[in-house]
């Protein structure tokens, strides 16, 4: 660029101008960039939906792939975080959605539908994830649950080779035996577990801690151990006659309700009265009036608050409420009326919220006097789960729950732990997340002795007053096609049918891509001093002539430009 | 991607513009549009500072500097050059500012109009005598603080364009940089008609309207969609189109875009509302144009 610039001396005689005025040269020689007092940087930021994904997807990234009609780089770069988007996709609560800056504008980005199509799209094409060099040390994994499965797939895909103890027949833990098939179809499941395993992990399935498997026999065989049993232990009732006949816990129910015929103990699937009612108002209880509205009953929900305080996914509760299933809100049960040792009623009482507890959500209050019975003969209990840790070793608990630290790892050094048997009852993302991290720490731990803490400072995700919301156009969400009430009774078939790719990719034009640069041309377009270069997959500013105007920054959509004084 | 703005650029940098020139900006855009086969006439205006001192220039294409009230028959005079030597193919596109165009340089624009002669004359109107410290101009609009109305201006802005579209020019259009496609595509258009093209952009003027540099597109974006500024084609004086991104026909308030600029603090609310009154009942107006089109 310089050599070219011809710059006329100003000691000019008037001999050598022209005859007639005209310009000799260009006016590059002057550098407007030393007027500048702020300094555009591309400065990109985290999306608030990556900022709280459990297991850290880079959500805004494979909407952007997707947009671009790049499905199996999509894919991919999901399977960097993720082992199962297509499980994902259908049962993650979606946490992204809510905080997703597009709810400010019009309605949040159907991200969970997207990541079902890019994982059913990885499926059926069935894609490959990139496998590291081989490494020799051996390790063991407690548990075929979200937790398990997810720590043996990175650990695989760092390229070990994984032993994976699971207690049931089959891989999946909740995934397989606690929610249901028209929710997440077990062909899908089984799909995205075969191709886990196919990368080098080892399963032995039938294999119970305390029965024929022992942590600390584990802990001398293997370099690193990882217990990831879940949290399967039902809460009771603690009620009168709750040791009735017909009485029976919500997990319990849809594991039956799950097995495929031939599988199941008794050969035949649960039997419950066609008054069945279900006690509680999280996604065990949704899920266990669902399918007991599948099997031919009238379910009814009792929760002691309202609709407002229930724990369950939002979609799950509306999906619930679609199928007509009765809710009795502010009730609670106080006993269970018995006849030869049969339930035939369950008494309850009526209840008033009063003042917030400690999780926020009001207390509710009996109200004396206000005694009622409903006649049912059955009675599925969802109040809650917690972890079995009856044959953990005592020095490795806390409060009934598995004690680690932030990476996993707990007092003794090879042995760590993830999922459900950490942290209580938690979703099938956070167990998937907190498998991710404790593969990594267990990678760290096996090839260095230790796992080093490394701080990341906290990034604020951007916010949507931060965007430039001027470029973008109003667009409903694209809806999902899905059964309607009177076919999803008759099956068991899934409710939801999926995206098709044209209406994925429509969806994903609808991202904000906030904080993150999806190259739409503005600040190339809007410069007026030509200091925005246009290069192939970026831009780059030319300080020698930007003046600082600041222009490309308040119209960068989507808050990646940054201004920062110029230091003089 | 903004597929449609042409990757050429006939406006090199190190410009004399001030940071956020609307009107650099514009000259870029329409230069996009036209390519490297225009000739370019300047009279007296911001622009004859930001193009260079003598002898540089900043555009990649030939450029005659004229005087104030020139625009219209120097422009005339090289379309006749160039006709002469057979160069057809050459567009010649005169550029004015507001001062050169409604009250200096009127008169020959008129008669260039009149006689229909092919050109594009553009006037990037910033709203005052810029250039020379902040003078007003016929184009100031009502209520604005200029160093020649330092209380404020009492006269309404002049409606050039219905000024231009009184002579049935083949094709006249109001355009904004805060909507490029539009733009080039406007250049585009009126490049490909015989006649006198006149294109009226407003070019937001940050010194002179007392604005933050970067909030220049922001506010060439607020006028068109308050109605300050509409965004409208009209063919052979008669024909108005429509292409405000207004939808439904409706306006936003102007309340925002007069409280972004220092030129306009010192109204009160009886005086703002006078002035959006005047804005809706100039958009009534030519929505009835359209309907009568």
């Amino acid at each position: 660029m310089q050599s070219k610039i011809k710059v006329i001396p100003t000691t000019l005689k008037v001999k050598d101008l022209p005859p007639t005025a005209i310009s000799m040269s260009n006016m590059l020689f002057n550098k407007t960039g030393s007027w500048r007092n702020y300094k555009p940087v591309y400065d990109e930021k985290l999306p608030p939906c990556n900022a709280t994904c459990p297991s850290g997807e880079k959500i805004q990234g494979y909407l952007y792939l997707v947009k671009n009609n790049k499905f199996a780089e999509a894919w991919q770069l999901i399977k960097q975080d993720n082992p199962l988007p297509a499980v994902c996709g259908r049962v993650c609560f979606h946490p992204c959605e809510v905080e997703c800056n597009r709810n400010d504008y019009d309605e949040s980005v159907g991200i969970h539908n997207v990541e079902r199509l890019i994982g059913d799209y990885g499926l059926r094409h069935n894609l490959r994830v990139k496998i590291g060099i081989k490494k020799k040390q051996q390790i063991a994994i407690i548990g075929g649950g979200p937790a398990g499965i997810s720590a043996a797939y990175h650990l695989a895909r760092m390229g070990y080779k994984p032993t994976i103890f699971e207690a049931e027949r089959q891989l999946g833990g909740m995934l397989q035996y606690g929610i249901p098939s028209y929710r997440l179809p077990k062909n899908i499941l089984q799909k995205e577990i075969n191709s886990i395993i196919k990368m080098g992990v080892k399963v032995k399935t039938g294999m119970r801690v305390g029965k024929n498997l022992f942590i600390e026999e584990l802990a001398k065989k293997y370099h690193a151990v990882l217990i990831a049993t879940g949290a399967y232990k039902e809460r009771n009732l603690d009620i009168p006659g709750e040791e009735a006949r017909g009485v029976i816990g919500a997990l319990d129910f849809l594991h039956e309700a799950n097995l495929p015929r031939r599988q199941a103990g008794s050969g035949k699937k649960p039997t419950i009265s066609k008054d069945v009612v279900i006690i509680g108002g999280g996604n065990a209880a949704m899920d266990a009036a669902r399918s007991a509205l599948r099997m031919g009953a009238h379910p009814k929900v009792i929760y002691r608050r309202t609709r407002n305080e229930m724990p369950a996914i939002p979609d799950e509760i509306r999906d619930t409420e679609e199928e007509k299933i009765d809710f009795i809100f502010l009730a609670a049960p106080v006993k269970v009326i018995t006849k030869n040792n049969k339930t035939v009623a369950l008494e309850c009482i009526r209840m008033k919220l009063g003042s917030a507890d400690s999780s926020g959500r009001r207390k509710p209050i009996p109200v004396k006097g206000s005694n009622f019975r409903i006649k049912t003969g059955t009675i599925i209990k969802a109040i809650g789960e917690s972890p079995e840790t009856s044959f953990i070793p005592a020095s490795l608990l806390k409060d009934n729950l598995v004690c680690t630290d932030k990476w996993g790892m707990t007092a003794q050094n090879n042995i760590f732990a993830a999922g459900d048997a950490v942290t209580g009852p938690k979703t099938v993302v956070e167990a998937i997340g907190a498998g991710k991290r404790s593969a990594q720490a267990i990678d760290k731990y096996v090839r260095t002795g230790k796992v080093t803490h490394t701080e990341i400072p906290e990034v604020k995700p951007v916010r949507f007053e931060q965007l430039n919301t001027a470029y973008f156009e109003h667009a409903p969400r694209v809806s999902m096609p899905h059964l309607e009430f009177k076919q999803r009774v008759k099956s068991t078939k899934e409710v939801y049918l999926g995206y098709k790719p044209n209406e994925a990719i429509t969806e994903s034009d609808r991202c904000f891509s906030c904080g993150v640069c999806n190259f739409c041309d503005n600040c190339w377009v809007f410069c007026p001093d030509m200091a925005v270069i246009k290069k192939k997959n970026k831009y780059e500013f030319n300080y020698d002539y930007c003046k600082g105007c600041g222009i490309c920054a308040s119209e960068c959509p989507h808050n990646v430009i940054s201004l920062v004084e110029e230091k003089k | 991607m903004r597929n449609e703005i042409p990757l050429e650029e006939n406006l090199n940098s190190g410009h004399l513009a001030c940071p956020g020139c609307g009107g650099s900006l514009s000259m870029r855009l329409a230069l996009k549009a036209l390519g490297r086969k225009t000739y370019l006439v300047l009279t007296a205006c911001c622009w004859s500072i930001i193009d260079g001192p003598f002898p540089y220039s900043a555009v990649k294409i030939p450029l005659m500097h004229t005087a104030f009230e020139t625009a219209g028959s120097a422009a005339s005079g090289i379309r006749a050059a160039l006709d002469i030597l057979g160069k057809k193919d050459i567009t010649v596109m005169a550029w004015a500012g507001d001062g050169g165009t409604f009250d200096i340089g009127i008169q020959a624009l008129s008669g260039a109009a009149e006689r229909n002669e092919d050109f594009i004359y553009s006037c990037y109107d910033n709203e005052a005598y810029m250039n020379t410290g902040i003078q007003r101009s016929s184009g100031t609009p009502w209520g604005a603080w200029t160093t020649t109305t330092p209380e404020s201006k009492g006269e309404q802005k002049k409606k050039i364009m219905e000024i231009m579209a009184a002579h049935r020019i083949p094709y006249a259009a109001t355009l904004s940089p805060a909507y490029p496609e539009d733009f080039i595509r406007k250049y585009k258009k009126a490049k490909s008609i015989k006649g006198t093209k006149f294109m009226h952009i407003l070019s937001p003027c940050p010194p002179g309207w007392k604005t933050s540099s970067e909030q220049s597109m922001k506010l060439s974006r607020m006028a068109v969609e308050s109605g300050v500024f509409p965004l409208y084609e009209i063919e052979n004086g008669t024909k108005y189109t429509l292409n405000n991104p207004t939808a439904d026909f409706k306006i936003k308030p102007i309340n925002e875009y007069i409280s972004m600029q220092g030129r306009f603090r010192h109204l009160n609310k009886e005086q703002i509302k006078f002035m959006q009154e005047n804005v809706t009942s100039e958009w009534q107006r030519l929505l009835r144009k359209l309907k009568y089109a």
